[in-house]
């Protein structure tokens, strides 16, 4: 008996699966070899952070924003303190802005060099792997010197930070900003000018600009789809304003383009972490906190820009020492809706390198 | 900074739905009853000059005696924002869904639904997110009762014949 046409199935993915970077599920079906549909399953990692927001006081909550996003943990924590001092009006001394500023900007080259690293891992490429994660264990040594944790420091503290830096950070960080120019000469041969790595990527999964905004995406995907937004420019926190920094964007819209925009921003990153090497001053890191945190009833909504999106905090405070509502808006968790879109009539093993190029870290997209 | 311009317009949106207008630490809030918010919305992200086209975030609140859907909005390319704040019933939370404006406020509404069992009118797909499907109760709401570790741990103990 001949068997007309071809029938359609569906495949599980996950959550225990090594392309899926974490605990992310997806239902693929196909058709052959080639996707008709996804439907993402999420919430394997869902612990209820806003929930447990509501029963810590304001202190005691900010290791659990370090593991949101426990690549980049840094930038986590920055977003919940600054929101926190904008509620209760507290000036952080100088020098403590600028190491908030340094320690975000590390964590976020930390987080694109495993973006590269795992993109590069999903098409088979070993050596870009291992050089990403040789340099980015010079980043984690130099957190574990400070704070004592490698990915998840918990360095900052609502006023300031917990510490000043030891004698040794200083010497190894100039060390790290020096070699990092040879450090992405060295990604760029061996991964984006590679020929098997553009002909897998380049013009796969297209994002068009007015679909990505429509999907409310935001962070570098968004500015590989073509538009030049950065909460760093566009509404600056901290003291991102002092900074002398380019907005990288690309037209492309493709998986190349969402890896090579991370590159780009590695770059940029690096001209802010000099800047504020050069610039940073002397003097105390913690400013006058009462032990007892009481901030005054009132709402904040507080946007940064993470390595994976932006990130919204609103706090409610209604007076008391714990939040009435801490609500996390995270990049990631939005970004997801964009795999539907972009992998349809694409095979699968396209599919992977789409998942890779969205840069999803499963801790924020189940908070 | 909220723009003079933004102000206006707001105010107009206001006087239109019977909202109340709000602004503090440079924030503006627009407070409306949730049967407008379609059309609130709409108006936002037409505004002329300042378009607050960009949904940034859309989440919910649990006030005691009702419930309210928080919904923040920006721009790509202007530096407006602007909050507006849905109230609805807490027996009956129902409101229009905002996924034919945005596509890509599915998942945030999934989420809202799951976490304080907002109804959203017109969602495609309006299913829990993190919770499992036959979970009951939402989670996020002031009464849910958080059991405690003794009584999780009986309810781990597997039954007879099971």
């Amino acid at each position: 008996m001949m068997i007309e046409g071809t029938q359609e199935y569906s495949l599980n993915m996950g959550p225990q699966h090594p392309s899926t970077h974490g605990v992310f599920r997806m239902v693929v079906h196909l058709d052959g070899e080639v996707v008709t549909k996804v439907e993402p399953k999420i919430g394997y990692l869902h612990r209820g952070l806003e929930k447990m927001a509501e029963s810590r006081t304001y202190t005691q909550f900010i290791p659990y924003t370090d593991r949101l996003d426990y690549l980049a943990g840094p930038h986590n924590s920055l977003g919940y303190v600054q929101a926190v001092e904008k509620l209760m009006d507290t000036e952080v001394p100088e020098r403590a802005e600028y190491l908030r500023i340094i320690f975000a900007e590390l964590g976020r080259i930390a987080s694109h060099l495993v973006m590269i690293a795992s993109g590069s891992l999903d098409i088979s490429g070993w050596t870009p792997w291992s050089y990403c994660f040789r340099d980015r264990e010079r980043i984690l040594d130099l957190f574990e010197m400070t704070a004592g944790n490698r990915m998840t420091p918990n360095y900052f503290r609502i006023g300031g930070v917990s510490q000043d830096v030891p004698e040794e950070f200083m010497p190894a960080l100039k060390s790290f900003l020096e070699d990092m120019p040879e450090m992405i000469e060295e990604y760029y041969g061996i991964f984006f000018g590679n020929e098997i790595a553009q002909s897998r990527m380049k013009s796969v999964g297209i994002l068009p600009k007015e679909l990505a905004e429509n999907l409310l995406i935001t962070g570098a995907n968004l500015r590989a789809s073509g538009v030049q937004y950065d909460v760093r420019k566009a509404e600056p926190y901290g003291i991102y304003d002092r900074f002398d920094f380019e907005i990288p964007v690309l037209y492309g819209c493709d998986t190349y383009d969402r890896h090579f925009i991370r590159l780009l921003e590695i770059q940029e990153s690096k001209k802010i972490i000099e800047q504020a090497y050069k610039d940073i001053p002397a003097g105390p890191v913690m400013t006058k906190v009462p032990k007892v945190l009481k901030p005054p009833v009132g709402k904040v909504y507080h946007r940064v820009e993470n390595p994976k999106g932006e990130m919204g905090w609103y706090i409610v405070s209604n007076g008391s020492t714990k939040p009435a509502r801490v609500r996390i808006r995270t990049g990631a968790f939005v970004n997801v809706q964009m795999l539907p879109e972009i992998v349809k009539g694409w095979k699968i093993q396209d599919l992977v390198t789409i998942f890779a190029s969205m840069d999803l870290v499963l801790g924020e997209v189940d908070k | 900074m909220v723009s003079d311009i933004l102000r206006v317009r707001v105010s107009e949106l206001a006087a239109r739905f019977n909202g109340e207008v709000e602004e503090n630490m440079g924030e503006l809030e627009l407070t409306v009853d949730g049967r407008y918010i379609l059309e609130a919305l709409t108006d936002a992200k037409n505004f002329a000059d300042v378009p607050c086209d960009f949904l940034h975030d859309l989440c919910g609140m649990d006030l005691g005696d009702h419930l309210e859907v928080v919904y923040q909005l920006s721009s790509l390319r202007g530096p407006q924002r602007l909050r507006i704040i849905a109230r609805v019933e807490r027996d009956n939370p129902v409101i229009n869904s905002v996924t034919q404006i945005w596509k890509g406020s599915d998942f945030l509404e999934r989420e809202a639904f799951d976490m304080f069992g907002l109804q959203f009118r017109g969602h495609p797909n309006l299913k829990r997110i993190y919770m499992w499907d036959d979970f009951e109760g939402y989670p996020m709401r002031k009464d849910y009762v958080i059991e405690s570790h003794e009584q999780r741990a009986v309810m781990r103990v597997r039954k007879e014949g099971e």
